[in-house]
């Protein structure tokens, strides 16, 4: 536990020391308050603070787009890289348990975007100052949804970075691979016939935005939701330390 | 405290390390010498948990290193051939950073970064950029990170490579004070680092062991590696001279040849240093004596010999080791 909470801070550390997180964070926060103002303002309808805000964090496309290619990008040089300058020689030498290394750097990378998605209390901050006070118990049940898909694509993310030598091809799998579970439920549903509606049936399992939308967006923790993210993010982290493994026994 | 049996590693079909078996006790300093490619750094990272052996096994303290790797590895202290650091952390973030891997408390980490800094020389340099050292200073805080821990056994690979020639005195000098400690394993290719730091050597070639002992015993095993050199100013009658020389007790060879400028140049070879006999020979002799001189025997001819033969006897793969090798030292 000493191990992991070390390598944690190590690595959350290592994110901020790194000109690019700041540059992300920059761009989510403009990202999300276009979105946020585009919806606020939209002239047919009047303000929608709520719907506004679920928006940024969840609720549509926009926020979307950005988690699978965000999660890819800041997990990418995690076990590539490190791989490469030796560092992961330094950290699997260590009297260290190799989950906790890789589990370390998937909680650094998840911290790191539920803090980016957190500039949606800021949005919610505004519009109450403003005097439309927001929905604070959905608000803050979509940002934990939004940071619990973080963490399964966080580990997705180092999925690729284990598998991957380089950098930007980890990110560019990864983030190949994050639109096509993403993208591949809706597909399927449109198709007719008997084999897709088998196909849907096994790709509901993985469709996380169903899950996202059936829950955490309309503010309800529901226990079965969580436990399909933590599920799934368990599952992938098990296959990052098992791909980091077996990259021992190639040398 | 190291036992290593019959350790092999493969990669694909290239056997990186074949069927080595070494002991090393606790408070022994033993140094793998070998060229480049001979297996050395493949060797350390199987003995610190990094690669898992193809075959063979490997114990640290009674420990095996795959069923019990977390114990082995808390009793090593491992710099890595690249001296992996993040060069975008401070010199001394990064062994508190060490600390609390090893489960430190706060303070007991931020002394010994304080001790380890003075040992390596860095003290003045623990707010410095890693990324911002040079290479020779960044080679000292791997020697830092691994000397943190105070583990019972170092495994250093390469540890000297980087640096100037001062350093390099130092860090020697460092080596010898931590031997008293420590059980400690080092690699180098070069072999006056070994012979400067480490009584006990292991030659490794092409993944086999070539030899193993203390250096006494393997330059013994070169046999008559040493010689006496003496150089007589002309007129040199050579033959009476080397007659003469080849008659002294304990002499068992003579190589004598008149140099360009005349004068002439004798390689004696026989049971040690013969200087003594061979100075009141030349005065008996009533010869000009213009150099007497103890040739200490070296590694280095024993090492160029192994690599050497057996580069020539066996031009494929499958090479055994050819000098007596761990069962006959330890
Ligand atoms: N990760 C690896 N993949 C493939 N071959 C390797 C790997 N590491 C080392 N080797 C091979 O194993 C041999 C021994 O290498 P190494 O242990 O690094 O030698 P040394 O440290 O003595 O210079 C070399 O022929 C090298 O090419
Ligand atoms: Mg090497």
């Amino acid at each position: 536990m000493k191990g992991l909470a070390a390598i944690y801070r190590r690595e959350l550390a290592g994110l901020f020391l790194a000109p690019l997180a700041w540059i992300l964070l920059l761009v989510v926060l403009f990202y999300q308050a276009y979105f946020f103002l585009l919806v606020l303002s939209n002239p047919s309808r009047g303000p929608e603070v709520n719907e506004a805000l679920s928006l940024v964090l969840g609720g549509g496309y926009p926020f979307w787009l950005l988690l699978l290619t965000l999660a890819p990008l800041l997990t990418m040089r995690m076990i590539s890289e490190e791989s490469r300058s030796g560092l992961l020689e330094f950290l699997l030498t260590a009297p260290v348990a190799d989950g906790a290394v890789v589990v370390g750097k998937a909680m650094a990378a998840t911290t790191f975007l539920a803090l980016a998605w957190s500039s949606a209390f800021l949005f919610g901050l505004l519009v109450q100052f403003l005097g439309a006070p927001p929905d604070w118990g959905q608000l803050f049940t979509a940002w934990l949804g939004a940071s619990l898909a973080s963490g399964l694509f966080c580990a997705l993310g180092l999925v690729s970075s284990a598998l991957f030598s380089t950098p930007l091809l980890a990110a560019f799998m990864a983030i190949l691979a994050n639109i096509a579970m993403f993208a591949l439920p809706p597909l399927v549903r449109s198709l007719h016939g008997p084999a897709g509606a088998l196909l849907a049936q096994v790709l509901e399992r993985i469709d996380v935005f169903r899950h996202f939308q059936g829950s955490f967006q309309a503010g309800v923790l529901d226990s079965a939701h969580v436990i399909f993210f933590l599920a799934w993010t368990a599952a992938a982290l098990f296959l990052a330390v098992r791909v980091v493994e077996s990259r021992r026994w190639l040398g | 405290m190291i036992d290593v049996q019959h350790l092999s590693r493969r990669f694909g079909p290239h056997l990186a390390v074949d069927d080595i078996s070494f002991r090393l006790e606790r408070g022994e300093v033993v140094g793998f010498l070998g060229p480049n490619g001979a297996g050395k750094t493949t060797t350390m990272r199987m003995l610190t948990g990094f690669l898992p052996p193809s075959g063979g096994t490997v114990r640290v303290d009674g420990f095996d290193v795959l069923k019990d790797s977390l114990a082995v590895r808390a009793r090593i202290g491992y710099l890595p051939e690249s001296v992996p650091l993040y060069r975008e952390l401070r010199v001394q973030e990064m062994l508190w950073f060490q600390g609390r891997l090893r489960g430190l408390s706060r303070a007991e980490a931020r002394r010994r970064t304080g001790v380890v800094l003075e040992r390596v020389g860095l003290a003045e340099r623990a707010r410095s950029l890693i990324g911002c050292l040079s290479k020779g200073q960044r080679q000292r805080v791997g020697l830092a990170v691994a000397l943190l821990p105070e583990p019972e056994v170092l495994v250093l690979d390469e540890p000297t490579s980087g640096l100037d020639p001062l350093q390099r005195l130092e860090v020697r000098a460092l080596i010898r004070e931590l031997s008293k400690e420590r059980t400690v394993l080092l690699s180098s290719h070069i072999l006056p680092e070994i012979e400067a730091t480490c009584p006990r050597v292991i030659i490794l070639q092409r993944g086999h062991i070539a030899a193993d002992g203390t250096q006494t015993e393997l330059v013994a095993r070169l046999g008559g590696g040493g010689f006496v050199r003496l150089e007589l100013a002309r007129p040199v009658e050579l033959e009476r001279a080397r007659t003469d020389l080849a008659a002294l007790s304990g002499v068992h060879s003579v190589e004598a040849q008149l140099l360009a400028d005349g004068n002439a140049a004798c390689e004696v070879r026989g049971e040690g240093d013969l200087r003594g006999a061979l100075g009141a020979l030349a005065h008996a002799r009533g010869w000009t004596v213009r150099e007497l001189s103890w040739q200490r025997p070296t590694l280095e001819k024993l090492f160029t010999h192994i690599a050497f033969e057996l580069e020539h006897e066996h031009p494929a793969g499958s090479v055994r080791a050819a000098p007596p090798s761990a069962e006959g030292a330890a």
